[in-house]
């Protein structure tokens, strides 16, 4: 089961979430997003990557297997951060 | 180029190592933590080729790399025993596609069973979780859903028409940077 946070004071309200999601888990209530079905979150975090203010957090979702991180970047990330 | 920058680039080639017919290599060389640079030269070279067919093939691209997956699904698939039930087929799949994909079936919590039944179709969804070709996409920047995920789909539907021996057929649903949800229809 998909536990699913919106932080309120980031959410602008801007609705991408709501119209992105495949399985309409959000409602946007009062100008904020609201996880209102989260049951049917399959954890495609489509969301999190159309969120302009990352206000987001998916509990319990399992993370695929990332093999496209280039390693030279984050190293040089790593040393700019 | 002159001579002795070829005896350099020849040099590095050059090994004692005696290698007979009967040294079959039983595993990766190099060992498969080394092999990163080789990972994302193959998915560039995969994006490269997926992105000429379009460019050449046009909306057509997506058949051909649906038969070409389909194919494959049918060749692999052959030599496992073969089931009615489709929840078990779906089950060996994970099995043989462990490593390269991975995906479980999945169902809106109204719902009561995972074989769902709307409009007088009969379709089970599925969420594909780790997927080298969803990888290969993204390390690209290129769209998901086009032909290279085609191939995926040719390849399940192949092995779930092989391992039932009924017909399928998959659709996209959602594209996802985490997970992609698909819908496989029963015919």
């Amino acid at each position: 089961m998909i536990d699913i946070h919106v932080d309120e004071d980031a959410c602008n309200g801007c609705g991408l979430c709501v119209k992105d999601c495949p399985m309409h888990v959000y409602e946007l209530q009062d100008s904020t997003a609201v996880p209102v079905k989260a049951g049917d979150c399959m954890g495609c975090l489509s969301c999190h990557e159309i969120c302009p203010t990352q206000a987001l957090e998916h509990r319990g979702v399992y993370p695929s297997r990332r093999h496209y991180i280039d390693l030279r970047v984050c190293e040089m990330l790593k040393r700019v951060i | 180029m002159s001579e002795g920058t070829i005896e350099h680039m020849k040099e590095s080639f050059h090994t004692d190592t005696i290698y007979r017919s009967e040294d079959v290599p039983l595993g990766c060389i190099p060992p498969p933590e080394e092999l990163e640079d080789t990972l994302h030269g193959l998915m560039k070279l995969n994006g490269l080729i997926i992105r000429s067919l379009e460019e050449i093939a046009g909306r057509g691209a997506n058949a051909v790399t649906y038969r070409a997956g389909k194919k494959f699904g049918h060749e692999v698939a052959k030599y496992f025993r073969k089931i009615d039930n489709v929840e078990e087929a779906l089950e060996e799949l994970s099995h043989i596609l462990h490593g390269q994909y991975t995906f479980e079936a999945w169902k809106p919590a109204d719902r009561a069973s995972y074989v769902i039944q709307e409009n007088g179709t009969t379709f089970i969804y599925l969420v594909f979780h780790d997927c080298i070709v969803r990888q290969t996409l993204r390390r690209n920047g290129q769209e998901q859903g086009g032909p290279l995920c085609q191939t995926l789909f040719g390849y399940v539907v192949g092995a779930i028409e092989e391992i039932t021996g009924k017909r399928a057929k998959l659709e996209i649903v959602h594209t996802g940077p985490n997970a992609c949800l698909k819908k496989l229809i029963l015919m």
